[in-house]
């Protein structure tokens, strides 16, 4: 690959860039073409459907006619339970708070340790990279406890937001992802600006971040998923609720309420919608501009 | 962080050149990330290899415990267990299905998602709902799919096994890596489709003048383009396949059925968690580390070489 | 190369060093036994138990303004074990856990996580004053207790009288009693009575599951034998096979599923019956039309001799507690025959106390339905406090699963070579 790159450094500008030629087809064949993708997407989507409608059904229904329930059952009060059991907009917030804590600095370190780790050489090199393989390949299990008595106690980060940020703060996957993605960056181009003078910031912030905007989107939607998702780490760190975040006070929900309330199980796909909606709206979003980003343009700009 | 560091010698100091290597502003980029690990995980992490030679456990600050030196009987009682032999046969199970499936699936719907296509946004968020699921959702969901008077023994009909799927040591890891690979599948294409942004369409175009067919160029120019993508794809999925945990933890309530889907990762925490054998957890915990290492290394050497 | 190594590893062990320095500093126990002072309590986070909390968080704070109690909530459920684990390790526990599972009271008590309550004065005679014979299976094996039982839910038979009615079975005198009415009670359910399963336990591998299946059963038909006793496995009996063959014939029969179910079997009438506490009837009340009897025996016996499962759920002080004084006091004051009399007015959870029917008459009279557990509760076993207890289960639930649940090896044989592993395990 790299030697075929390697005779296009510079890539023309293109509108609609990267597309497969597959583009010009009469109408009909391509909605055609669709249908395999279509019936793919139903498998993808049936279970989050499910999740909905079940957590939409006031009785519980665990047969197959539960998901194509009658429009009269459905109902909001699971979604009501939940928001008077926890309070939504506080837990949002830390939420919101805690997962941006650990994308800033994923991203700024990140973003550092790939890129020298993909096109600085520097002794050492192959050490930081199997480091961070070993971390990654570390079961969280493994390290819990130590790493909790580190840092709540050695450190003295229990109830604080730094404590419930810090063992996430930098993604190893995410440094592995920007290397992979600088990596396929031509070698051409980082020489024809170390001759231009330019400093490896610079042509880190000005060449190639530019070119790599949709390994950093990929890379924050991946990071994202985790400190949003997580339970067990913030639950450990902070007891306090008013600092608890929307994944650890919906889990309190559910074990509460999957022993007792009318119906555990609809409470239980009612938590994980509530939690799962956010992302997709910001999925959908940034996909957008994922799409817009392009070698071409940037490298033009 | 890294402020703007002075301008890189160039050639200037050849003897530091060597002793560092062409680039050393690299350490201080790579700096941030180096401390993180120390600071954050050299501790957990030598101090498992410190409790894996120990009859170990976790005490209270302060106490008087007596946790005698054992040497290497953790890590042979490990070798020798039967429950850690089956962890590790599901691990192979699950790497065999699960990696083919992903690389070929994930390029596949990447490069077909990147196309100029009706509803394009739709496709792309669809596939990526199961990642975002929680656990517990995505979970109950398949339980409902595979139970018993579930929807897929109601369409297999007669083929249905018996007992039925979750609860058949035959199918249960299958299906677990049924299950991982239709939650994940959405992150790889994500991944594929930021690494198809970047293969020059003038590739795409030389193949066409060439004379190669859609497929043709899939092969020639796509697959080809995307190896470092699919190093990270790759080792990603042994990753979270030596890491395994929440399937046999919620999907077949606690390794079920027999202990048939028991993984290396669900063993260390019943040992090291639930049980306070945190020694013999380490021990098993970095056997697998190992194990994954040289599998990445080999994987590394056979998709990165030029 | 290797730079970047060396450093990281120096830096690291570097670290090791100075985090080792600065460990072990604990205040002498005999100053904290009596020191007064803030303390701070966790409690479940199910409602009823977070509103007796909070009651007796202020009652307490009302008339002691010098030591202020703070409460707060841990979940019931998987993971308050592992918080409790990880708080002992690195000291962050607060004084009192309304919440202690017997079954990891041995392991806590090892990690020198549990301060022995014995040592305060007179409270092993307000222990055993309150909670009367049944106190004896809550000391540890040095003869102290490390806990203090607080509540029970004696584990009974619930059976949906609807489902039976149509099974055309004896609503108010269900044949319960023995094995065999008892599985042909269960085919008349499953084959007449519109529902797929006569009772479903949790067939799963997590080892508190025997507590709600085999373990009940075992209680009853021995007469009030714990699973081991003087480090001697009890199970590989006579009793114990019969209990677990009886079981077997349930799976065998799909009466009972191999499999877990959705939600709650019981409440959402997938199934008849349901082996469980007092602490569901909130749940089934005005879901389910239900009834309740004793578990069953081989061969019946008077309910009045029936032994069950306890469920009970202790408080633990934990060593972390620097005002252990106060701990004590506030641990006298929530248990006292008043603030017991609250815990079953807002849970209905049975307090671990002798006499209930006598103690609590007006709360009996009111709720009827709770009176046969009331009774229940005077007749219960524990898991035996043994070390290496929670590992003992799950190395019982590894064999049951095997030979009752899917049938793949007899059960003298996986009883037999269980009892030989337990019994090292329990003698270490």
């Amino acid at each position: 690959m790299a030697t075929v790159t390697a005779t296009e450094p510079t890539v023309a500008a293109r509108p609609e860039p990267a597309q497969t030629p597959e583009q010009g087809e009469h109408g009909w064949l391509r909605w055609v073409r669709l249908i395999p993708l279509f019936i793919g997407a139903l498998v993808f989507i049936l279970p989050f459907y499910y999740m909905v409608v079940s957590a939409l059904q006031k009785d519980p229904n665990p047969n197959i006619s539960g998901a194509f329930p009658n429009p009269n059952k459905l109902s909001l009060d699971n979604l009501v339970n939940i928001n008077n059991a926890i309070s939504l907009p506080r837990t949002l917030l830390n939420s919101g708070l805690f997962t941006g804590g650990v994308l800033l600095a994923t991203l700024v370190f990140g973003v550092l340790a790939g890129y020298a780790l993909a096109q600085l050489h520097f002794r050492g090199r192959q050490v930081v990279f199997y480091t961070m393989i070993l971390l990654l390949v570390m079961p969280f299990q493994l390290l819990i406890i130590p790493l909790y008595v580190l840092i709540a106690r050695n450190f003295g980060l229990a109830d604080t937001l730094l404590g419930m940020i810090l063992p996430f703060a930098i993604n190893p996957t995410a440094v592995f992802i920007f290397r992979q993605f600088f990596l396929q960056l031509p070698k051409d181009m980082f020489e024809a600006a170390r001759i231009d003078g330019a400093s490896e910031l610079t042509i880190l912030t000005r060449v190639v971040l530019p070119l790599t905007r949709p390994a950093i989107l990929t890379a924050l939607l991946i990071t994202f998923i985790g400190p949003w998702n997580e339970f067990l780490w913030p639950f450990l760190i902070t007891k306090k609720l008013s600092l608890q975040p929307l994944a650890v006070a919906l889990a309190n929900f559910i074990s509460t309420s999957a022993q007792r309330g009318p119906n555990p199980y609809g409470a239980i796909l009612a938590g994980a919608t509530v939690l799962a909606v956010p992302v997709i709206i910001l999925f959908l979003i940034f996909q957008r501009r994922f799409v817009e980003s392009s070698i071409g343009s940037a490298v033009k700009g | 962080m890294a402020v703007s560091a002075p301008a890189p010698a160039g050639a200037r100091r050849p003897r530091l050149q060597t002793l560092l290597g062409e680039q050393p502003i690299g350490y201080l980029f790579v700096a941030p990330f180096v401390i993180f690990l120390i600071a954050i995980y050299a501790y957990p992490f030598f101090y498992s290899i410190y409790m894996s030679f120990y009859d170990y456990f976790f005490a209270a600050p302060g106490a008087v415990v007596d946790r005698p030196f054992v040497g290497l009987a953790n890590y042979t009682r490990a070798v020798q267990d039967p429950l850690f032999h089956i962890a590790l046969r599901n691990v192979v199970i699950f790497l065999l299905i699960n990696v083919p499936v992903t690389v070929v699936v994930a390029m596949v719907l990447a490069t077909a998602l990147n196309a100029a296509i009706p509803l394009r946004s739709f496709f792309r968020a669809a596939y990526y709902v199961p990642y975002v699921t929680a656990s517990v959702a995505a979970v109950s969901i398949w339980l409902w799919l595979f139970g018993g008077p579930g929807l897929v023994n109601k369409v297999s009909g007669p083929l249905a096994p018996n007992p039925t799927w979750l609860v058949n040591a035959f199918w249960v890891m299958p299906i677990i890596a049924l299950y991982v690979t239709w939650k994940g599948l959405g992150l790889y294409i994500l991944l594929y489709l930021a690494a198809l942004q970047n293969i020059a369409k003038e590739l795409y175009e030389a193949a066409s003048v060439d004379g190669a067919g859609r497929i043709r160029s899939f092969l020639v120019v796509t697959v080809p383009g995307l190896r470092p993508a699919t190093l990270l794809v790759v080792i990603t999925s042994v990753i979270t396949g030596a890491n395994l945990f929440t399937e046999p933890y919620l999907l077949t309530g606690g390794g079920g059925p027999d202990n048939q889907s028991v993984s290396p990762v669900f063993l260390l925490y019943r040992q090291g968690i639930e049980q306070n054998h945190p020694g013999y957890a380490a021990a098993m915990g970095l056997l697998l580390v190992l194990g994954v290492l040289i599998v990445s290394a080999i994987n590394r050497f056979v998709l990165e070489r030029e | 190369m290797r730079s970047i190594h060396w450093a990281s590893l120096g830096g690291a062990l570097a670290l090791i060093l100075a985090l080792a320095g600065c460990g072990g500093s604990s205040q002498t126990s005999s100053q904290a036994a009596s020191a007064k002072g803030p303390i701070q309590v966790w409690y479940s986070n199910n409602p009823e138990e977070v509103k007796w909390g909070e009651a007796m968080v202020a009652g307490w704070n009302k008339d002691h303004p010098q030591d202020q109690v703070t409460g707060q909530q841990i979940p019931a459920g998987k993971s308050s074990e592992e918080v409790i684990g990880a708080g002992i390790t690195a000291g962050t526990t607060p004084c009192l856990i309304f919440n202690t599972s017997p079954a990891s009271v041995p392991q806590f008590q090892k990690q020198g996580g549990l301060v022995p309550l014995s040592d305060f004065s007179g409270a092993n005679a307000y222990i055993d004053s309150r909670t009367g014979s049944r106190a004896g299976q809550y000391k540890s094996p040095d003869g102290k207790y490390y806990q203090m039982p607080w509540k029970t839910n004696p584990v009974m038979i619930f059976y949906n009288k609807d489902v039976f009615q149509k099974a055309g079975l004896d609503v108010s005198n269900p044949p319960l009693k023995t094995y065999d009415q008892f599985l042909t009670t269960s085919q008349a359910a499953v084959a007449k009575g519109g529902v797929r399963a006569a009772i479903w336990p949790a067939p799963s591998s997590e080892f508190y599951q025997p507590w709600f299946d085999f373990y009940p059963l075992f209680i009853a038909q021995t007469k009030g034998k714990q699973l081991v006793e003087n480090k001697q496995p009890q199970f590989d009996s006579s009793d114990g096979i019969a209990v677990a063959n009886f079981w077997r014939q349930m799976y065998a029969g799909n009466l009972a599923p191999k499999e877990p179910a959705q939600g709650d079997a019981f409440a959402t009438g997938q199934a008849a019956m349901a082996i469980v506490g007092p602490w569901a009837i909130a749940q089934y009340t005005g879901k389910v039309n239900w009834g309740v009897v004793p578990v069953p025996t081989k061969n019946g016996m008077d309910p009045a001799q029936i032994h069950t499962f306890s469920d009970q759920k202790s408080v633990g002080m934990y060593s972390s507690c620097k005002n252990r004084g106060t701990a004590w006091d506030f641990l006298k004051f929530t248990t006292s025959s008043a603030n017991d009399g609250q815990l079953l007015e807002l849970t209905g959870q049975m307090p671990m106390r002798t006499d209930l029917p006598g103690t609590y008459g007006s709360y009996f009279q009111s709720h009827p339905e709770y009176k046969l557990f009331a009774d229940q509760a005077s007749r219960t076993v524990e898991v035996p406090n043994v070390p290496n207890s929670v590992e003992m289960w799950q190395d019982f639930r590894a064999a049951y699963s095997k030979s009752v649940i899917f049938g793949n090896q007899s059960v003298d044989q996986s009883f037999k070579a269980a009892s030989d592993q337990i019994k090292t395990l329990v003698s270490q």
